[in-house]
């Protein structure tokens, strides 16, 4: 199909849609509000973690989707900003300063490894991250001091109840999942990130025509951590005890990509549907085949590549469209 | 001291740069960078330890038996799923072989639980002494012969026609496509050799470390920063970089002590990638512009 039937079919299309997903973003905010009264302790438990999953994809989609750099190994941010958060909170700091904190190092540690990294391109860069991600282990066992090392961090112990408790640190992911959204919809309208765009689709046109791509690649790389950053933080908090291998473990950062690819690069609201599909479909293939969860979810992510890399709503999308099509003609 | 450091760090680099040669191959050839590799080096350790311990099979006897059934498991993948893949994305790739790695995983730890095993060959304990520097055979063998399947792979891409079609599909696929060679039949062959080179490593490393399930996990940074360091689909860049990362790792142990191994391979790599992306060797194959 050409881009210009493409478009027009969009538009055809698109005035009836447009309120329609208005629509089920209000209903999704509101049960999403209410949930915590209605659920039990484990449904809130996955409930959280689709929701800091949300966050961390977004910010995967800020570099990867937007700007086109796919940092493999973003889950380094994840960790960096738990263990600022946690060594800030084990030396006597409030929950709040430290998820601050977490926000601020984990955006500044993006810019200054940005400026180098960032001139790598493709799969350099992707692999550079990995390596990133994976060197953030041994540097925090090696830092040792107020990171704990490799005995890991113990936060200090909430005097909440814990219902309240995990209550509030829902609220805490569900604020950080509507926000990361809304810096993806807003950084879109941006002019960073028609510049990002520009960046994905053609660096070196983009650079032509007087943008600073290096400035624009940070820039982007950095709110991707601080969104990331922020996760890691309530999440610290929300387990209370930290380690290297489990703050920075590298499966975030790819369960993040592969939702994100599920859910279809760039959107808006792609990343929360590739969280909460694979979060929610994994948890059920857990619950249901302990013993074989893993080749389950490998198998799955297998057959979502083949049979829709551009993600499901793309994927649906052809496939209404292709039936809307055999109706039109018969 | 520091010689016996020396020797085991360059022994235990030969094996390192055959078991990457393979994902350095595939990731310059076609793009795509292999996250399964590893799991390639795992089923051969598997399979070595099953036929020692079945049947009683020697270990260096298996390892054309784990060279087959590896290629046969990597042209398939490369044929039913990889093939189909690369024709959208390229970073798809990475997120599919992911999805490979966790389905051979789980279905070693179903098979076998995730016990940890071993091979032991009635000369494994034995050693050679040279000036004073005590050699294990083992080693010795493990290193030689990877250095032999390096060369061999070498010298089948420079010589045979096979081998001229996959170098000619790395440097220029569209060329190679009108001098009529079929580039999806070249990265079938390419990823079943790079898988069954990987096989022979997991054999040979079935001798030297406990076999388990995990076991190919902790090949990957090796592999990565092996690749990169003699860059990308460079086999004799594989095979120098795999001597040099095992003597840097061995050294840093030496001097540092053993856990800042990881912090030294890791700053080698992100300095490597910074200062000379295509690495000691690289030249611009297919991936370099992927």
């Amino acid at each position: 199909m050409s881009e210009a039937a493409v478009i027009a079919g969009d538009r055809a299309r698109m005035p009836s849609a447009r309120p329609l997903v208005w629509v089920a973003v209000a209903v999704g905010l509101v049960v999403l509000a209410a949930a915590p009264a209605a659920v039990n302790a484990y449904w809130l438990r996955i409930l959280t973690t689709v929701l800091m999953y949300v966050i961390v994809t977004q910010g995967l989609n800020v570099i990867v989707g937007i700007a086109g750099y796919h940092a493999f190994g973003n889950g380094v941010f994840f960790g960096i900003g738990a263990y600022a958060c946690g060594a800030a909170m084990a030396s006597g700091l409030s929950f709040p300063v430290g998820v601050a904190l977490a926000v601020v190092t984990s955006a500044a540690c993006a810019f200054v490894l940005g400026w180098p990294i960032l001139r790598l391109k493709g799969h350099y860069f992707a692999i550079a991250t990995v390596a990133l991600n994976l060197a953030a282990v041994q540097i925090v066992i090696q830092i040792g001091g107020i990171t704990g090392g490799a005995q890991g961090l113990a936060l200090p112990l909430s005097d909440w109840e814990p219902r309240p408790l995990y209550i509030a640190l829902y609220y805490a992911m569900l604020a950080g999942a509507v926000v990361s959204t809304a810096v993806v919809a807003i950084l879109l309208r941006l002019p960073l990130g028609f510049a990002l765009r520009a960046i994905r689709d053609s660096e070196r046109a983009a650079a032509v025509m007087g943008i600073n791509t290096t400035k624009a690649k940070v820039y982007a790389w950095a709110i991707s951590a601080a969104l990331t950053g922020f996760a890691g933080a309530v999440w610290a908090y929300w387990i209370t005890f930290i380690e290297p291998s489990s703050a920075f473990d590298p499966a975030v950062g790819v369960k993040a990509y592969i939702m994100l690819i599920i859910g279809g690069m760039g959107s808006i609201l792609g990343p929360v549907i590739g969280a909460f599909v694979l979060e929610i479909v994994s948890t059920l293939v857990w619950s249901g085949f302990l013993h074989a969860h893993q080749l389950i979810l490998g198998l799955l992510i297998i057959v979502v590549c083949l049979v829709a890399p551009q993600g499901i709503i793309d994927a649906f999308t052809r496939l209404f469209r292709s039936i809307g099509k055999r109706d039109g003609a018969a | 001291m520091l010689a016996q450091a020396t020797v085991n760090g360059l022994l235990l680099g030969g094996l390192y740069g055959l078991a990457t040669v393979g994902f350095s191959m595939v990731w310059g050839v076609m793009g795509v960078i292999n996250l399964a590799h590893t799991s390639f080096i795992m089923l051969g350790a598997y399979i070595t330890y099953v036929l020692f311990e079945r049947f009683g099979v020697d270990p260096l006897a298996s390892m054309p038996l784990a060279m087959a059934a590896m290629f046969v498991l990597g042209y398939g993948i490369q044929r039913l799923i990889l093939n189909r893949i690369i024709r959208t994305s390229l970073l798809l790739s990475l997120v599919v072989t992911f999805g490979i790695e966790l389905v051979l995983t789980d279905a070693t730890v179903m098979t076998f639980t995730s016990d940890v095993r071993s091979v032991n060959a009635s000369y494994a304990s034995a050693s050679v002494s040279v000036f004073g520097v005590l050699i294990p055979v083992v080693r010795l063998l493990a290193a030689g012969l990877s250095l032999a399947l390096g060369i061999g792979f070498f010298v089948f891409l420079r010589y045979a026609s096979l081998g001229q079609a996959i170098l000619a599909t790395a440097l220029d696929r569209e060329m190679s496509n009108l001098m009529g060679i079929n580039p999806q039949t070249v990265f079938a062959l390419t990823a079943g050799a790079g898988a069954a080179l990987a096989g022979a490593a997991g054999s040979l490393a079935s001798m030297l470390f406990p076999v388990s399930p995990t076991m190919g996990v902790s090949f990957l940074a090796a592999v990565f920063v092996i690749t990169v360091l003699g860059g990308i689909g460079s086999v004799e860049g594989c095979i120098v970089a795999g001597f040099l990362y095992g003597l840097v790792q061995a050294w840093a142990a030496h001097f540092l002590g053993t856990s800042y191994q990881e912090i030294v391979a890791f700053a080698m790599f992100l300095g490597v990638l910074v200062v000379r992306p295509q690495g000691l060797f690289g030249r611009a194959f297919f991936g370099e512009h992927a």
